[in-house]
């Protein structure tokens, strides 16, 4: 079986891996309603989201809605590029014992 | 690490991407509701105009209908907070706000030219827009029964053409019947299944 560093380290952290899946799903996500679906504390989420932004897997946009501010995440098309090449190279390293 | 705890761990893995990719998709789904709210508008907009011979009964029937739908709307994102929008759900809510804005426009035009002194030209009109917004709508999620609906609504507006006045209104309150508020009713009962069973995951 290929050695784990092959897949690609920004996207392999479990919360970040989560993250990117939830926005792969929806156009764009809040970051409370990111943090209801993981469950992780706000600090860690940001840090993790902060590291996808670098990374240039994710965008930002803060703005106020009914005059409370809102943090908006959005998957850029590199990062869904990422996360399909993450996808596929995980299948790849289980083999035939999952399905498409 | 061995082999088999590696093999365990990227399984772990992947089966985190379904079940995140899932859960962001599940929170956008309820659209019941809406199918029996304007099954009841129209009724109440056939009733008043049969009734009253109001003329504008359907324009003003139809304006209520989707300022209760957008207040509904609010207060359902006011109680349940935040939810992402999908594609598909886009997707679908143009389908529908196009038809409804075909509708409004080109019924009011007829109306108000003196051109729909045919009420099955109305019927014909009416049930071939709704028709087609259940048929694109069937076909982005790949659902057979909403796609059974647009086809009733269809039958509705050939039945309109080449009936009696009273075959066509027939016709179009049977569609009303089974395509709006049966069809929501089950899909209403559909979702509460669904955020049932979403309960007991979590």
């Amino acid at each position: 079986m290929p050695e784990l560093p092959e897949l690609n380290p920004v996207i392999h952290g479990k919360l970040r891996l989560a993250l990117l899946s939830l926005l792969a799903g929806v156009e764009e996500a809040e970051f409370t309603w990111l943090r209801a679906k993981t469950g992780s504390t706000d600090g860690n989420l940001g840090a993790q989201l902060a590291k996808l932004e670098e990374a240039g897997y994710v965008t930002v946009e803060k703005k106020f809605v009914q005059r409370k501010p809102q943090t908006l995440y959005r998957m850029t098309e590199a990062g869904r590029a990422a996360f399909l090449e993450y996808v596929q190279a995980l299948k790849q390293m289980l083999g035939g014992s999952i399905g498409d | 690490m061995t082999a088999n705890a590696e093999e365990l761990e990227l399984k772990d893995r992947l089966s985190l991407i379904e079940t995140m990719i899932a859960e962001g998709r599940r929170t956008t789904e309820s659209y019941g509701w809406t199918f029996v709210l304007w099954g009841v508008a129209y009724y109440v907009a056939i009733a008043w105009s049969s009734l009253c011979k109001y003329g504008l009964a359907w324009p003003i029937t139809m304006i209520s209908a989707c300022v209760l739908m957008a207040l509904i709307v609010w207060l359902r994102q006011s109680k349940c907070g935040y939810k992402p929008k999908t594609t598909k759900y886009r997707a679908i809510s143009a389908a529908w706000i196009s038809m409804a804005i075909s509708m409004f426009v080109l019924l009011d035009a007829l109306g108000f030219s003196g051109k729909l002194a045919d009420e099955r030209i109305f019927v014909a009109v009416a049930a071939t827009l709704v028709g087609t917004a259940n048929a694109t709508s069937s076909i982005i999620l790949k659902w057979k029964l909403q796609f059974a609906c647009a086809v009733v609504w269809w039958a509705a507006a050939v039945i309109s053409c080449f009936g009696t006045g009273r075959q066509g209104s027939i016709a179009f309150l049977i569609a009303i019947f089974l395509c709006q508020i049966v069809f929501g009713v089950y899909l209403m009962i559909r979702e509460a299944n669904a955020r049932r069973q979403g309960a007991n995951h979590a």
